[in-house]
């Protein structure tokens, strides 16, 4: 009883302190935050654009004071961009050293298995850890005290990628051929995030929590505006909501997202208005809305939506 | 239980994997009972993982889990309440020795089952004093497991396994207790607790039928699906429309998936000696690495023909549908309607959703009687210039030309430029030729004929075509 009672609160206290550093979270994620540290699973996160998920890898990160690796994804990203690279050159250069020392290296050496054997010595030099150019993944597993790795964008990524990344996942290792498997030191804690422009392979998604963040509801994005934009005045903040939800239930390309609202509610603060006015709107239009078509769209649709926003109950009925 | 909720998941089309049940199982430890909405949010992310599963799993955990529904307040439980906890604790301090003999009397079932959790702690009557809802639910799933409910399947059932549930709660014990209670004369207790009984029972026999219910409604629909792949196109009925085209959804996306890179398929034993010659130049021109011939396996370019007269009403619905998931699949598609003229629809296939497309093509196109030879021209007419050898002709339709002009001299042509000629007729091969049925004449310029009804000839067409087209 006593530790389901605590896993409540542990929820709870997550979702205060996370809301201190101004990531308003609710039940949902912060159940999943809790179940993504107690398990030790990655985190899956997907969403439309704009709602936070990226934020969230941050927030985390801050909550937990502890360095976030972010590795974005893009279509041809392979291992030597995000595991480890042998740095090249300065092998090159390590072998131009070697050659003028090679007499020096060989002189005594009466057969020619001996002098492979001395030569062998050198092998192990050439692959080790001084030639090693690390990249996001192997940092993040050596890290020593935990990190908090953000792979951003999985969906860009290729179909290969995905498969690479299912060992680094389940049993947070690395295998490297010339070194040896890397095991992490304390297991990151792995965000990845998607927007759903392609499907995820079914292998990655079993070994990952999966969260899904829609776009918050008014109630919530009103407690994000509060903890973002504080200037913006009670009154005129629970319009800008309104006008956006009211926004989003049209019909248009692109919806506008959390960060758009927010953009927005600075925009107010910052031309100082007092109330929502048409010509207003108008003109800030583009902040919210990326698309001309959008953007005609919700013009014509104008002085209904702002009458509707200072007045959600009248809308509603 | 986990394993029964995960088994009832499958069914809803929720794809599970062992290692998730495992990880559901470690939630269920940390997490417990207690909290429903926390539990529900914590298997949803582990166990659902696209939007639609979340979807199917919320209707799936509200119906398994469901709570009993809250006790109405006790009469007077206001000013009583305090009273009456003190009498219960007394009672179970003072009459300590009766009750145990009780509990030894008749081995109580309730606590041998021994649930993991808490509620292993709290007998049957304890519970139902308290109104622990939660405690009473997970007794309820435990016992229900011990029942062997997941077994269950037909709704006669019910009784007995309502019964057996009761019984393995500790329905012995709690009524050792009433009997026990009016014999010491406390009747008012004794009364509040038949009453609990009632309403226990009542809420089993709620869970059991839910439960069933739940079973035998997906495991009906996973049989309907099967059973209308197999179906004749012609035959079906309006109301399950909507399940087909979910199932010809399915039907793209698979091949979609199968068949989305271009594949090169390689001619061992033939050198390709322009190649080897290339790629050998870095080696003093000494053959090092051999290439050889291969055949890239494209994309077909297609076009398709379809048939939407009166005389095909029936199954034109049902090629428009497949008109719709080849646009999908291969996005090169040109897609022709006729009745008397032929029409193209590519367009409106690719904007509109499914619905639209078929409503404006079978208004625009369809209904009138069939003349295959204007048809043919039209179509000669739009795309003939543009066959080459990697096109595919696929032409769908009954072949009953009205004793008109079939048109086969003008398919000829297309069967000269074209790399195939594909017809698919939605009558079965023993009524070819039959009337006015001008199958042997179209037919004789064509590289495939085949009798296409139903879903499965459907997918069994579409991945011949994807994986010969060479």
């Amino acid at each position: 009883m006593s530790k389901q009672k605590t896993a409540r609160g542990a929820i709870e206290a997550l979702m205060a302190g996370y809301e201190k550093l101004g990531y308003v979270s609710d039940d949902q994620i912060a159940t999943a935050l809790f179940l993504a540290q107690k398990l030790e699973k990655p985190l899956l996160v997907e969403g439309p654009p704009g709602v936070g998920k990226t934020e969230l890898a941050k927030a985390t990160a801050e909550y937990l004071g502890l360095n976030m690796i972010r590795l974005q994804c893009y279509e041809g990203l392979d291992e030597g961009k995000a595991l480890y690279e042998w740095q090249y050159g300065k092998q090159l250069l390590y072998t131009q050293v070697l050659k003028e020392k090679l007499g020096d290296v060989m002189q005594g050496a009466e057969t020619l298995d001996e002098s492979m054997t001395r030569l062998g010595g050198f092998e192990d030099v050439f692959f080790s850890e001084q030639f090693l150019q690390t990249r996001p993944l192997l940092e993040a597993l050596r890290a020593d005290n935990g990190i908090v790795l953000l792979i951003d964008e999985i969906d860009k990524s290729d179909d290969e990628f995905e498969a690479f990344l299912l060992e680094i996942l389940s049993d947070y290792q690395i295998s490297i051929p010339e070194l040896g498997t890397v095991k992490a030191k304390k297991p990151p804690l792995v965000f990845l995030t998607s927007n759903n422009t392609r499907e995820i392979g079914d292998a990655l998604k079993r070994r990952c929590l999966h969260l899904y963040i829609p776009f918050p509801d008014a109630a919530r994005e009103n407690t994000i505006l509060q903890a973002r934009v504080p200037e913006l005045d009670d009154g005129l903040r629970a319009n800008v909501v309104n006008f956006v939800q009211a926004v989003r239930d049209l019909d248009l390309k692109k919806p506008p997202a959390v960060s758009e609202t927010i953009d927005w509610a600075r925009t107010v603060v910052l031309l100082n208005m007092n109330v929502l006015e048409a010509d207003f709107v108008k003109n800030t239009l583009n902040v919210l809305l990326k698309f001309k078509s959008d953007i005609e769209n919700v013009e014509s649709e104008l002085p209904r939506l702002i009458r509707e926003s200072q007045s959600p109950e009248a809308a509603a009925e | 239980m986990i394993a029964d909720f995960v088994r009832i998941l499958r069914a809803a089309d929720i794809r599970v994997s062992p290692a998730e049940t495992l990880d559901a199982a470690e939630i269920f430890d940390t997490i417990g009972f207690d909290d429903r909405n926390i539990l529900k949010h914590a298997l949803g992310q582990t166990l659902a993982k696209t939007e639609m599963e979340k979807l199917a799993f919320n209707e799936a955990f509200e119906s398994y889990f469901c709570l009993p529904e809250e006790a109405p307040p006790p009469m007077a439980a206001s000013q009583e309440e305090g009273e009456t906890d003190d009498k219960s604790a007394e009672q179970n301090s003072g009459e300590g020795q009766p009750q145990e003999g009780a509990q030894e009397g008749n081995p109580d079932s309730g606590e041998e089952g021994g649930t993991p959790s808490d509620s292993a702690n709290h007998s049957l009557t304890e519970m139902l004093e308290n109104n622990d809802t939660a405690a009473l639910q997970a007794a309820m799933q435990q016992a229900a497991t011990e029942a062997g409910l997941a077994n269950a399947k037909l709704f006669t059932q019910q009784g007995m396994f309502s019964r057996r549930i009761m019984e393995a709660m500790g329905l012995a014990e709690l009524e050792a207790r009433i009997r026990q209670m009016n014999e010491g004369g406390e009747t008012e207790e004794a009364d509040k607790l038949r009453e609990g009984r009632a309403r226990l029972f009542d809420a089993v026999q709620d869970f059991v039928e839910r439960q069933i219910a739940m079973r035998t409604k997906n495991a009906g629909r996973l049989l309907r699906e099967d059973a209308l792949s197999r179906i004749r196109l012609s035959n079906l009925d309006k109301s399950d429309m909507k399940i087909m085209r979910e199932l010809i959804r399915k039907l793209a996306k698979r091949l979609a998936s199968r068949h989305s890179r271009r594949r090169k398929k390689a001619q061992r034993g033939m050198l390709d000696i322009r190649r080897t010659m290339r790629a050998n130049v870095a080696y003093d021109g000494k053959l090092f690495n051999l290439a050889w011939r291969r055949v890239k396996v494209e994309r077909p370019k297609l076009i398709v023909l379809c048939d939407v007269s009166g005389s095909v009403a029936a199954v034109s619905r049902f090629f428009l549908m497949f008109l719709y998931s080849l646009d999908e699949v291969m996005p090169k598609t040109r897609s022709f309607v006729f009745s008397n003229r032929a029409g193209e629809i590519t367009d409106m296939l690719q904007e509109g959703d499914l619905e639209e497309a078929m409503e404006n093509a079978l208004r625009q196109y369809g209904g009138g009687s069939t003349d295959y030879g204007m048809s043919m021209m039209d179509l000669a007419e739009a795309t003939l210039d543009s066959v080459d050898k990697k096109t595919t002709l696929m032409v769908l339709g009954d072949a009953r030309s009205n004793y008109g002009d079939p048109g086969h001299l003008v398919l000829k042509e297309f069967y000269e430029r074209a790399g195939r000629v594909i017809f698919l007729n939605p009558e079965p091969e023993t009524v070819w030729d039959t009337g006015d049925s001008e199958m042997k004449k179209l037919g004789a310029y064509c590289t495939h004929k085949q009798t296409c009804n139903s879903v499965k000839h459907v997918e069994r067409v579409l991945d011949d075509l994807l994986r010969l087209s060479s």
